[in-house]
């Protein structure tokens, strides 16, 4: 009868839900014996061919692919790698690097010589390189394999910053050209030969990359854990879920969750250096005599406007409640202590000129024509993976500049949207908040400040001049001088927000590492990989 | 019967050309490629020279030819964001993933909504009734994302049961097929209840009964495979709501399927990728539909003449 | 078929108690209840129920716990956000915005729908094929992807998050309509009406959507908590309201990171979504058993 159906029926649920519940299991933990670490990431873009892939992504060619140059892990210099001594012309035109001898590429592919060289770059050449380098190494008139370990590359015009972006922390990854010979570019793609203390295992698309200890290494490099693992994540609950369960050693996580991580046992690793800035820029401001896209009804193109909005923000408070406490400020947008041109100075002078003093702001705008709920623009946010503070960033201007009389609006867009804004010169009416990672002075001038390159957001005829002068100068001090002059200018002109410069900081169970040393400025920022220790 | 089944895939063949309209051009206005592409310190020569290899100088038309050409031969272009991949490559690779996501998702919404709606159905009225509306109603009502985050936290690092994210054996199928699936719980408990109510009211119940037949027997044998057929049509809908669905909890289980790949295809602008995924989803869900409709017009000829 | 029988089984015999609670369910009023409390009087006085400004919050006061946790306080009774903005205030206008954000969506998409659903059932031929295959279309784009994609071209605003809605509503309510005008037009007062000279216009409004009213109550009733889910879906995805709208969805991916240390920021309007969503399904099933029981299929 129906009754005997129903105990039947509950029983039936009841160990189909038991079942379910206790399916096969799987051990999730690893013990601190395990020769495998495994690094979980934000993620990036996964490729093997380098030279499509920006710079922060290069984080996955650390391990197996080297540079010419390294860079220090304690000291951020740059030293050798795979080339042993490196000189310039006087013009600066011309570099010869000494390649090392006795470097053989992975899986039986010979030497390193200098045609391996010539053939990476080469690879940068193509049509359809996007690296973040690749406009700079278009600037190579010629490369030239002098001999098996001599190489001299050409540049149309006077170049500096070649050691940075021949190193490490650059992105001109060396590879064998008898493996592209032999097996093309598929059989490149498929298994590409390095010469790093790793060695590539392969990829599972969208969840992971494998790589494992790389036996004879030419520096004789050991790294103690045999098998290394990127595990790709995008979810920061997931990345921390990894590693709290021991799936993960090693993760990357935002400041919120560091905080709760530590207080369950894990650690923080930071990089030597600081590596990545934000600042809150400030669109439309194309002071050059006949831009078009200049809008004089801008508020902040008036320079009491930029001033009060910077000493509306309390930088003390934002850098506590949004970054944990963990940051120094920046004085100049894009300058370190590091950068070609700082001035120690702007240190000193920071707090009366840019400190919180919300009663000076709003005298300032008051001064320049704007009163109490008169001055209206746009704050857009945009999140990428591994760096989600954009928002909050914004939301808290919105409350700071609320106490000074002004009404904001945020917009949350994509990066690509905010790019596309800044590049057709429609943003004059937004501020956005950005992090962005250390370059050379030259490099981020060019780049932000110069008013033929695409994606400035600022020009004026100051800058434009004394970067020409920059760019044809090859004297150290010289060159000191002149970006000092163009540091100065920006931290007069109140040009930006600058707000901090960041470590990189990754969070890792110290029950599997012990030790690890990074400078930070490499491409990829977690890097160095071979220098984790396990613990003891 | 064939004049219907003409008609029929003609209509499909239409849709699926308006479809790559429509995806080809919302697909543009999200923006221009290149500011994903290239690096900030890419000046313009860059710009025109990455934009020359991909043939985004070309005008629309040209471009929307182009593309409807090769789309007629399956091949989407390549993507732009996952180098060397091809635009159908990458969703053929990541379709398996997301088919073995909404098809455990399915079995897991059957094997609590088919008890559940058996239980309500045969214990209409009461407070099991009621209850179990209640219990089904609760997946339906909680945000997808939320279920999973928790489901996660408490069932994958407290109790350590299963596996917090990605792919790979049976174990890591589970979380994400439950928060997936759970939300499907209510309708199809609705369904059985309903199917079954109105079979077990049937004359042809009725007189199982009175021969004297086991009353179990009636219900399992006779009653659920009359009922089997309305849900025939419900599971194709099902899946595509399923798959579409599916974007949410492969987000927060970072799953590899075809719904992460269109998330992070839209972010790039990689059009290509975008309409081909686009393109598979609709042509899925129309065959179906095209699929079932024959099936229907093959069962109840009065609709043919429609 | 809308009566209830109570099933006694040999060896259960409720309580009266529980037999006068089954009268009563004859009215339900636990979701009415839950809906008023939860809904509609937070959307309706919304500013004079919360107890602080939902978009003005302080840092020095970000992701304080609720009242009866350690560090709370009640000040902030269900604790405060990552920008020291309290959850409760932040709740109660946030049952405006889901209230008028599914009203207008669910309006706008349900006229569009009636409208097309009605033409097509009443005219049929080229009209009917060329609508239903618009449905079928509109259907079967991939709801995520449209959102996405409109977002990223034009930017988060109500208005795209609107029209997101719109087009994914409009065509149930399109197909429920032709259905149930194919049946209604085949009858005779129909015929009468055409032969009395009365306009297609006339006759689809007078005639045929009066009859139709009923299945269109409980297709809307049963949505607002699916459009309410959906636009908690886009927010978690980037693809939802702007912020600082205090959206419940928006709450909920705000605080997803935070699910660990600061579990309250997701959990209270999550609880909120859940208990709001789930009285509009369940008055939604018992309009649909009262109303009208042949809509099971709805």
């Amino acid at each position: 009868m129906r009754s005997r159906f129903v105990p039947l029926a509950l029983v039936v649920a009841v160990a189909l839900a038991f079942a379910v519940a206790t399916a096969p299991l799987v051990g999730v933990a690893q013990d601190a014996k395990t020769p495998r670490l495994v690094f979980a990431s934000a993620g990036f873009d996964e490729s093997n061919r380098f030279w499509v892939i920006s710079r922060p992504d290069h984080l996955q060619y650390d391990p197996f692919l080297e540079t010419l140059l390294e860079v220090d892990p304690k000291s951020g210099e740059y030293t050798p790698r795979l080339a042993e001594k490196w000189s310039s012309s006087p013009d600066f035109k011309e570099w010869t690097f000494h390649l090392r001898k006795g470097v053989q590429f992975h899986f039986g592919y010979g030497p390193f010589t200098a045609k391996d060289v010539v053939h990476s770059h080469s690879l940068m050449m193509r049509p359809e390189a996007t690296a973040t380098l690749a406009g700079f190494w278009r600037q190579v008139e010629k490369v030239e394999a002098v001999n098996d370990h001599l190489v001299v590359f050409r540049f149309k015009r006077p170049t500096t910053v070649m050691p940075y972006a021949a190193s490490r922390a650059g992105d001109l990854r060396i590879v064998s050209k008898a493996q592209w010979d032999k097996e093309g570019q598929e059989g490149f793609e498929k298994r590409p030969a390095g010469t790093g203390s790793y060695r590539y295992v392969g990829r599972e698309p969208g969840l992971s990359i494998s790589f494992e200890r790389a036996d004879n290494h030419w520096k004789g490099e050991k790294p103690a854990f045999k098998e290394l693992v990127f595990r790709l994540a995008r979810e920061e609950s997931t990345r921390l879920a990894l590693l709290l369960s021991g799936e993960a050693h090693i993760a990357d996580l935002p400041r919120e969750l560091q905080k709760d991580a530590l207080k369950r046992g894990m650690k923080i690793y930071s990089s030597s250096f600081p590596v990545d800035w934000m600042t809150v820029y400030l669109g439309g401001q194309y002071y050059l005599p006949g831009d078009t896209a200049f809008k004089a009804d801008v508020a902040w193109t008036k320079k009491p406007v930029r001033q009060a909005l910077n000493m509306a923000i309390n930088r003390k408070e934002l850098l506590k409640t949004v970054f944990a406490g963990k940051g120094t400020l920046t004085y100049v947008t894009g300058w370190s202590d590091k950068s070609e041109g700082y001035n120690p100075e702007w240190a000193s002078r920071f707090d009366q000129m840019y400190g919180y003093n919300p009663a000076k702001a709003k005298e300032l705008l008051k001064s320049a024509g704007y009163g109490p709920g008169q001055l209206k623009f746009k704050i857009l946010a945009f999140t990428e993976p591994g760096e989600s503070e954009g928002p909050q960033v914004a939301e808290a201007l919105n409350i700071y500049y609320k106490d000074i009389g002004v009404e904001t609006e945020i917009e949350v867009l994509d990066w690509a949207k905010v790019r596309e804004m800044f590049r057709k010169k429609t943003i004059q009416c937004c501020m956005w908040p950005n992090i962005i990672s250390w370059r050379p002075s030259e490099e981020w001038i060019r780049t932000s400040y110069w008013s033929k390159s695409p994606n400035h957001h600022y020009e004026n005829e100051f800058v434009d001049k004394h970067y020409d002068e920059l760019t044809k100068a090859v004297n150290p001090l010289e060159r000191q001088k002149i970006a000092r002059t163009i540091g100065d200018h920006l931290f007069e002109e109140f040009a930006d927000i600058p707000l901090f410069w960041f470590a990189n900081e990754v969070v890792a169970n110290p029950k599997v590492v012990g030790d690890w040393v990074y400078p930070g400025l490499a491409a990829g920022r977690s890097t160095h990989f071979h220098l984790v220790k396990p613990a003891k | 019967m064939q004049r219907y089944i003409a008609r029929r895939v003609l209509h499909s063949l239409l849709a699926i050309l308006a479809m790559s309209l429509i995806v080809f051009s919302l697909a543009r206005i999200t923006g221009n490629p290149l500011d994903v592409m290239l690096p900030l310190e890419a000046g313009p020569e860059d710009y025109a020279r990455v934009s020359r290899h991909w043939g985004l100088d070309r005008p629309l038309t040209t471009q929307y030819l182009i593309f409807l050409g090769k789309a007629v031969q399956g091949d989407f272009g390549n993507s732009w964001k996952w180098h060397g991949h091809s635009a159908m490559g990458l969703v053929w690779q990541r379709l398996p993933a997301t088919l073995q996501l909404a098809g455990f998702a399915l079995l897991i919404s059957v094997l609590i909504a088919l008890p559940v709606g058996v239980l309500a159905a045969v214990m209409k009225g009461t407070v099991w009734d009621s209850a179990a509306k209640v219990i089904a109603l609760l997946g339906q009502s909680l945000p997808a994302f939320w279920l999973g985050i928790v489901l996660m936290w408490v069932f994958a690092v407290h109790l350590g049961w299963f596996p917090t994210s990605g792919k790979g054996g049976l174990q890591h199928l589970v979380l994400p097929a439950i928060t997936l699936g759970w939300f499907q719980v209510a309708a199809l408990m609705r369904l059985v209840r309903s199917s079954m109510l109105e079979v077990l009211d049937s004359e042809f119940v009725k007189l199982t009964r009175i021969k004297g037949l086991s009353e179990w027997k009636v219900v399992w044998k006779h009653c659920l495979r009359n009922a089997a057929i309305a849900p025939l049509t419900f599971f194709a809908i099902i899946a595509g709501v399923l798959m579409t669905g599916a974007v949410v909890t492969e987000s927060v289980f970072s799953w590899p399927g075809t719904g992460l790949l269109v998330v992070d295809a839209v972010r790039a602008r990689d059009f290509q990728v975008v309409q081909a995924v686009v393109i598979v989803f609709a042509g899925i869900f129309i065959l179906t539909n095209l699929l079932v409709d024959i099936l229907y017009a093959y069962l109840d000829p009065r609709i043919r003449y429609q | 078929m809308a009566t209830v029988t109570a099933r006694t089984l040999p060896w259960y015999a409720p309580p009266r108690m529980a037999l006068a609670l089954r009268q009563l369910r004859r009215y339900p009023l636990v979701p009415v209840a839950i809906l008023t409390f939860c809904l509609v009087i937070p959307a309706v006085l919304a500013s004079q129920v919360a107890p602080h400004d939902p978009l003005k919050g302080s840092l020095a006061n970000r992701l304080k716990a609720p009242a009866w946790q350690e560090g709370g306080s009640l000040d902030y009774p269900l604790g405060t956000d990552k920008l020291g903005r309290d959850i409760l205030s932040r709740m109660i206008h946030g049952a405006r915005v889901s209230l008028v954000v599914s009203l207008v969506a669910i309006l706008v998409g349900g006229a569009i729908g009636t409208g097309l659903g009605l033409i097509s059932g009443y005219f049929g031929r080229w009209t009917d094929s060329l609508i239903m295959r618009l449905v079928d279309i509109s259907l079967s784009l991939p709801t995520i992807l449209l959102a996405l994609v409109l977002v990223a071209a034009v930017g988060p605003s109500f208005g795209t998050v609107i029209t997101v809605l719109v087009v994914l509503l409009w065509a149930r309510y399109a197909r429920l309509v032709r259905a149930e005008t194919l049946a209604i037009k085949e009858r005779d007062f129909i015929a009468r009406a055409r032969v009395a000279g009365a306009s297609h216009a006339r006759i689809m409004l007078r005639y045929i959507f009066p009859n139709v009213v009923n299945s269109l109550v409980v297709l809307a009733t049963l949505q607002v908590g699916y459009v309410i889910l959906l636009e908690s879906a886009l927010s978690f995805l980037g693809a939802g309201l702007p912020r600082p709208t205090p959206a419940w969805g928006l709450m909920i991916a705000d605080g997803r990171e935070l699910i660990v240390t600061a579990w309250w920021v997701s959990m209270f309007p999550g609880l909120a979504i859940m208990l709001t969503v789930l009285s509009l399904n369940l008055l939604g099933d018992w309009l649909r058993d009262h109303l009208d029981p042949k809509l099971r299929h709805v």
